[in-house]
């Protein structure tokens, strides 16, 4: 099965940095938004994307809303999202969890993390 | 009997108003002393109210330094990205190349060894073309510029990692930057008294400050995995207890 991955940061930095990180991993199929609206945008224009990795805080729509927004789609409800955010915080990973994020990544992350968090949902 | 009754009242408010002259005499030194104070403390008031206007319009051009500067970095870090990429496309077109020169030189060899097979009557040309076997290039060369050329990937893909630092210095600089607006309505509540003027200034001055900052005001770049540690330890809790449900749900 062919992965289409979604990378939604509002920083073009770390979209570059997860995109890179992505080629470096052999997925070489993604796309791009910049919060969490132009996500939704581009989830609803694209069928094939089949893997969300977010940051939480954005512009317009968080990652949070995001996830929520996408749980309650019917058609994209099972959709595997992984949180790479700077909220390391008890209290945010709880929130996060409860909104059904898949995985959680704390900022700086590592290349290894994120192919084990990739792999781990994958599976 | 009367009269003498209204000169005792007389005499008892005499007797007040002496109090309260007495009283009077012994306060005036202190009112004067306060009179004093607050002359040399109104100047004083006016000097600080001052200096908070002052500051105050001054804030929100800290505000857009600091905007610029976020701006700077992120402008800096998508340039060495562009170029990180550009070495990485160099390194993986230079692998390719000696991929390519890998299979040359072995198709040469298995050339050479073919053509000695058929040269044991000539034992001479036999031992030049041995000779000139051992020149191609070795495989231990090729190894160590392998291992090179995987050196260089990866240091390229950790200075593309290590820029992470861009995204969570611009958040902690938006944290600060609405610490300054929140001094700045502080301020501007203090000196509410100023001139209209000024106070309109200043407010044509905040709308001009950028707004469309988002950002985690504990952002920081911290390579300790406490808090990834932490985050998995809550995704798996998260995901046993889910796992749990799906168990009652069967049983």
């Amino acid at each position: 099965m062919s992965i289409k991955f979604l990378v939604v940061d509002d920083s073009i930095t770390m979209r570059r940095i997860v995109a890179n990180s992505l080629k470096n991993l052999g997925y070489n199929d993604f796309v791009e938004a910049s919060d969490g609206k132009d996500a939704l945008d581009k989830l609803a224009a694209d069928d094939n994307i089949n893997f969300v990795i977010t940051d939480w805080n954005m512009p317009v729509l968080s990652g949070l809303e995001l996830i929520k927004a996408i749980r309650s789609d019917e058609k994209l409800k099972e959709l595997p999202v992984l949180m790479v955010t700077t909220r390391g915080v008890k209290e945010d990973i709880i929130e996060a969890l409860s909104a059904k994020v898949n995985n959680y990544i704390v900022k700086p992350f590592t290349p290894q993390i994120l192919k084990e968090k990739i792999e781990q949902i994958l599976s | 009997m009367a009269q003498q009754t209204s000169m005792m009242q007389l005499f008892e408010k005499l007797d007040d108003l002496k109090s309260v002259f007495i009283y009077g005499q012994k306060i005036i030194p202190v009112i004067h002393s306060l009179l004093d104070f607050m002359k040399d403390t109104v100047p004083l008031l006016e000097n600080i109210n001052r200096s908070i206007a002052d500051s105050t319009t001054k804030i929100p051009k800290a505000k857009h330094h600091i905007h610029d500067v976020t701006n700077a970095t992120e402008l800096a870090t998508t340039e060495i990205l562009d170029i990180v990429d550009t070495i990485s496309d160099d390194v993986q077109t230079i692998d390719s190349k000696i991929n390519s020169v890998i299979e040359k030189e072995k198709n040469r060899a298995s050339q050479f060894d073919e053509i000695i097979a058929l040269l044991d009557d000539k034992p001479e040309v036999k031992s030049k073309l041995v000779s000139l076997k051992e020149e191609l290039v070795s495989q231990d060369v090729i190894e160590s510029i392998q291992e090179i050329i995987s050196k260089i990937r990866n240091d390229a893909y950790n200075i593309t990692i290590s820029l992470q630092v861009q995204d969570i210095t611009s958040q902690q600089l938006a944290a600060v930057n609405h610490l300054i607006e929140s001094v700045q309505e502080r301020l501007s509540s203090l000196i509410i008294t100023l001139g209209e003027t000024e106070i309109k200034e200043m407010r044509i001055e905040k709308d001009a400050t950028p707004e469309n900052v988002h950002f985690d005001p504990q952002a920081s770049y911290n390579k300790e995995t406490s808090r990834q540690e932490m985050a998995d330890s809550l995704v798996r809790e998260n995901l046993n207890a889910s796992q749990e449900e799906i168990d009652k749900l069967f049983s």
